[in-house]
């Protein structure tokens, strides 16, 4: 176990080495820049262009300024943002906080609403519950994020006038984002919860304790969901990454400050420190749940910890 | 005794083995039978055919060009005269937009699965063929591209690209070989150690041959199944990257582009965003549905369970 940690640390820092140069040399290679209507406005003249480029160093050699980068972040130094000024350090603290509590909340409502349904539509196989529940999970898979966002603003906060459409950070600000980067992953729990029952429904120990005469709910809980839900687990890693991916897009409609608005937000405007930084952030993010999710698989499957 | 004479006469047999041949159901025609009695799959299959076809013909029967603005007939509601969805802000009539925004979609979702499909089975192929240091080497990529979610390398190679409809494309394309990579590795995998492999081999057949002839056959269904799933996948990717502005620009009408544009008006014209869509979801269900059924038909292992 522990030359596969160290294997897989050492893996995480080479894919992070690797990403951060190619993210640096990409960004700063493509069309268009700080200077070239990113920061500065589109119709600045040449001189004052240049004057920017040179006051900020991107006038130099891109593996120049990637050494400088470095060295910089060596001493602790983030940098600060070319579109406002902003030390990194403080983006990081408000915005990470941000995605952090948007994030916690939609993971908590997908498993509160996926796992009981899941179960229940397992149970209940081939009656109108599960096609309900399963109709319901075909369509979360189907309707687009950004599609059910408009939706619920529609309904909630402008024809309702029940729920704010956009903004942070208040309670009632919270529950329209979260539950449309919630609804995905609720669908695809909740199938998966669903199919893990069916699988161990039927096993022979759950035969042994019916003939026991346990009372039926608790062999469900306590002992068929009980092996049912080691796969649901151990993909919550893989669905930490992926709700990184759904962020970026719920973030931006809904102007959440967090990390992942923005990442678009500085790609769009080329504001490369801020740009590249929380980028590496994402992928160190993502890694680091994929690790979580290989490490979770192993402990519940014993048999694969050795390959 | 008369039935063992028919064994000597060739061309006797050889009829009766062809007659054999034809009475049996091909591969194809078996898969027809299970999906034909599919209902929900069926509806899929006629969703997605009656997209294709719109995405095909649709633009050239559009009543308007897509980009011509009419300023004083902008906002028009659905069913208004000469308009059958209405107008949008700058007047433009949004059926005409519509049908050229599905054919976008369409070409977006197929295209990017094509070379998805493309470079996933050459790559899966190969890491399953020669295994050792070939498989780690490749599968390690396959594996780190797997484990990231789409839309952030998507943001960061548009980044990179530039914004625009063929940054979506590679984008897209680069992320989804992996999954069809996944899929055949494994299959391969187990394939490669089957007696007709080894009798092909036996035969003096080499690599190449091999792996075309004999696996690709093999492999290719289950990679298409998934082709309808990476369809649906690329579509909505392609709609929620326009819709934050790094996919098809203005006045270019992809489905995540109208709904982007429609979205500052949804209090008093709901229309520009809600029918794009409902289009979206339509053919992101028939998709599903359609992969759905035809892993039932290659898979019926997994029959019910999904």
């Amino acid at each position: 176990m522990a030359s596969y940690l160290a294997r897989r640390t050492g893996y995480m820092l080479l894919i992070l080495t690797i990403s951060s140069v190619v993210i640096f040399y990409a960004l700063r290679t493509a069309p268009g820049g700080p200077s070239g209507g990113g920061v500065l406005s589109a119709l600045s003249s040449q001189e004052i262009r240049q004057a920017y480029d040179k006051r900020m160093g991107l006038d130099k050699p891109v593996y120049t300024q990637y050494f400088i980068y470095l060295g910089h972040l060596a001493t602790g130094d983030l940098g600060t943002s070319l579109a406002n000024g902003t030390p990194i350090v403080e983006l990081l603290g408000t915005h990470a906080r941000n995605s952090l509590v948007l994030g916690l909340t939609a993971l908590l409502i997908s498993y509160v609403i996926a796992i009981p349904l899941g179960v229940l539509a397992a149970v209940k196989r081939n009656t109108w519950v599960d096609q309900l529940a399963m109709g319901g999970a075909i369509l979360g898979m189907g309707i687009p994020n950004f599609w059910l966002a408009l939706i619920l603003v529609y309904f909630f906060s402008l024809r309702l006038s029940l729920l704010p459409s956009a903004g942070c950070c208040d309670p009632p600000q919270l529950i329209l984002p979260a539950l449309v980067l919630a609804a995905e992953g609720t669908a695809v729990t909740m199938r998966m919860t669903r199919s893990s029952m069916l699988e161990h429904l039927h096993d022979d120990f759950v035969r042994a304790l019916r003939a026991k005469g346990l009372p039926e709910w608790q062999v469900i809980i306590r002992h068929v969901l009980r092996n049912a839900l080691i796969p649901v687990i151990s993909l919550t890693g893989l669905r930490l990454g992926w709700l990184v991916g759904y962020a970026l897009i719920v973030e931006t409609i809904f102007r959440w400050p967090g990390v992942g608005y923005l990442l678009v937000d500085s790609v769009l405007r080329r504001d490369y420190p801020v740009a590249q930084f929380f980028s590496l952030l994402l992928i160190f993010f993502v890694l680091l749940a994929n690790w979580f999710a290989d490490i979770a698989y192993g402990l519940a499957n014993p048999r694969i910890r050795v390959a | 005794m008369s039935d063992l004479s028919v064994l000597d006469d060739k061309a006797t047999w050889e009829s009766r083995v062809e007659r054999l041949w034809s009475a049996q159901p091909s591969r194809f025609q078996d898969a027809w039978y299970e999906l034909s009695r599919n209902k929900l799959a069926l509806g899929g299959a006629v969703i997605v055919l009656f997209f294709t076809l719109v995405a095909i013909v649709g633009p050239a029967l559009a009543p308007y060009d897509y980009a011509k603005q009419v300023l004083s007939d902008n906002l028009l509601p659905p069913l208004s005269k000469g308009h059958l969805l209405g107008t949008d802000e700058l007047g433009r009539d949004l059926l005409s937009r519509l049908l050229l925004g599905i054919r976008i979609s369409m070409a977006v979702g197929l295209g990017t699965t094509a070379i998805a499909l493309s470079i996933g089975t050459i790559v899966g192929m190969l890491a399953g063929y020669y295994r050792g240091w070939v498989d780690r080497v490749l599968n390690g990529f396959v594996e780190l591209i797997w484990g990231f979610p789409l839309i952030l390398i998507a943001v960061l190679l548009i980044g990179a690209i530039g914004p625009g409809l063929t940054g979506v494309v590679i984008a897209v394309g680069f992320v989804n070989w992996a999954g069809f990579a996944r899929i055949v590795r494994g299959d391969v995998f187990a394939l490669r150690e089957k007696e007709f492999v080894a009798a092909a081999r036996a035969l003096g057949k080499g690599d190449l041959e091999i792996m075309i002839r004999h696996l690709l056959p093999n492999v290719v269904g289950s990679a298409l199944v998934m082709g309808s799933y990476y369809i649906a996948i690329a579509i909505i990717a392609e709609a929620a990257l326009s819709f934050i502005g790094m996919g098809a620009q203005p006045p270019l009408p992809s489905l995540g582009q109208m709904i982007n544009e429609g979205s500052g008006y949804m209090l008093l014209n709901h229309w520009l965003s809600t029918i794009p869509g409902i289009v979206i979801v339509l053919l992101v269900l028939g998709l599903n549905v359609l992969g759905d059924g035809l892993r039932d038909v290659f898979d019926p292992r997994l029959k019910g369970l999904g």
